[in-house]
């Protein structure tokens, strides 16, 4: 960096545009631009094209990525840029949506099949044992004895509980590892809390990227207005100049006989 | 590092997340890639100007750069390492697009109005509105060589420094202005053939 500005030379110009140059270079060229409107036009448009180049802004991107281990790799989508080979296998794929939005693992579609179906039953036969309730069980005539259905309902009962026992018997063999409901509460827990941090790192980055955004934004104001203060003090000086011309051109004039 | 794990992501240096992601751990890499995702796809999108292979360049950088962590020993700045790799890939999908010989048009570019570059000025009253002027701009950066663009969005919308550019570009300080300026110079020229003047731009 030299501490003189030659006319012409641009690409000293840009380091002054960019502010990247010595105190002194630009105080050289701050001197220069106010004599030189080849140099301050110049300077002017390269200013401008950089204001329009504030304009463009890239399309919103939902991107998402993230590094899926192994274990991980298997149950999640995986992008088409294949897997990695630090760690055993690893991809790049896209964020998970929220622990309500996957898919049930098979043992609770399975149970919860279960209690519909055994819910469904219940209450057929709750229907079943009161009079005139059911289709299937005509409201007059057949039944001569009033204890006699009551005990076959008892006895379809006992026979209904004893499946259903044998059937959640199978259930839980089956679960994977018997979740009981504390787990699974302390399971959901822990993707909630997971999921709240998740947004919480989300909502800081953006703050910070707008912060960021709005701090650099306003160094470029800054510098804008300091150019243009820089510029019209030129432009105050020159027309000081030429009142001054102006002034002596008169009194030479009225000086003369 | 000096971080223990109860201290949020956020507070730490990206410098402390590649180390722990070096040691294994896939969190700290994810927020590396929260930290820089769109930063590099806004890059690329730039470079390259197309949404879809930006977003395919933006998922190859971290998963080179997630390959490549063990060379990685911080003999620069990781997000300087991010934009190399990003830069290298966009240079590979510009040669491949001149390979293919196919004509690749930014997303939204009009080819007949390329075409007719010499045809009549369109009208101000078209042209006063920012969206207007934003695909102008793209326009005129995809008719830049890309050393030129490339300079121009790193120092544009990256805000690095001269040298931090000429280290990414291995060129030297003095070539990296040269380019900056032609690059500015063409984009002037070719916005202001559109009518994008100085003064019509003040006013948007």
């Amino acid at each position: 960096m030299s501490d003189t500005f030659q006319c012409g030379d641009n690409t000293a110009l840009v380091g002054y545009l960019y502010d990247e140059c010595e105190p002194a270079e630009r105080a050289a060229i701050v001197a220069h631009t106010t004599l030189c409107a080849a140099c301050a036009a110049e300077l002017a448009a390269l200013e401008s094209a950089r204001l329009q180049l504030a304009s463009w802004t890239p399309p919103e991107a939902d991107l998402g990525l993230r590094v899926v281990g192994a274990r991980d790799a298997g149950r999640e989508p995986q992008s088409a840029l294949g897997t990695g080979s630090l760690s055993p296998a690893l991809g790049v794929s896209t964020r998970p949506g929220a622990w309500w939005s996957q898919p049930l693992p098979a043992w609770a579609q399975a149970a919860a099949a279960c209690l519909l179906f055994a819910a469904g039953l219940w209450l057929g036969v709750v229907r079943g044992i009161t009079p005139g309730a059911s289709p299937t069980v005509p409201a007059s005539g057949v039944v001569t004895s009033g204890a006699a259905p009551a005990a076959a309902s008892r006895a379809e009962l006992a026979a209904l509980e004893r499946r259903l026992d044998a059937e959640l018997t199978e259930l839980r063999a089956a679960a994977p590892q018997g979740i009981s409901g504390a787990q699974m509460l302390a399971r959901v827990t822990a993707l909630l809390e997971e999921s709240e941090q998740r947004q919480q790192r989300e909502l800081a980055l953006r703050t910070a990227q707008m912060v960021r955004d709005f701090d650099s934004q306003r160094q470029v104001d800054l510098a804008q207005i300091q150019r243009n203060f820089g510029q019209i003090e030129g432009l105050t000086g020159a027309e000081i100049r030429e009142q001054r011309e102006m002034l002596n051109y008169l009194m030479r004039v009225s000086e003369q006989p | 590092m000096g971080n223990g794990p109860d201290v949020p992501f956020m507070t730490w240096t990206d410098e402390d997340l590649v180390a722990r992601s070096r040691g294994g751990d896939l969190d700290s890499f994810n927020q590396l890639i929260l930290r820089w995702e769109r930063p590099i796809y806004a890059f690329a999108y730039r470079v390259i100007g197309r949404e879809e292979d930006a977003r395919d360049v933006c998922q190859e950088t971290f998963l080179r750069a997630f390959r490549s962590l063990p060379g990685f020993k911080g003999q620069a700045k990781f997000s300087s390492w991010l934009y190399q790799i990003a830069m290298n890939l966009c240079r590979d999908w510009m040669r491949r697009q001149r390979r293919s010989r196919t004509v690749q048009l930014a997303d939204g570019v009009d080819p007949a109005e390329l075409a007719s570059e010499q045809g009549p000025v369109e009208s101000i009253e078209d042209l006063v509105s920012r969206r207007e002027l934003s695909v102008a701009v793209e326009e005129a950066m995809a008719l830049l060589p890309e050393e030129q663009r490339t300079a121009i969005v790193l120092k544009e919308y990256h805000g690095m420094t001269f040298q931090e550019i000429a280290d990414l570009q291995g060129c030297p300080l003095s070539t990296v202005k040269t380019r900056l300026y032609q690059g500015l110079s063409v984009l002037r020229r070719h916005l202001e053939k559109y009518g994008r003047t100085p003064q019509l731009v003040k006013r948007l």
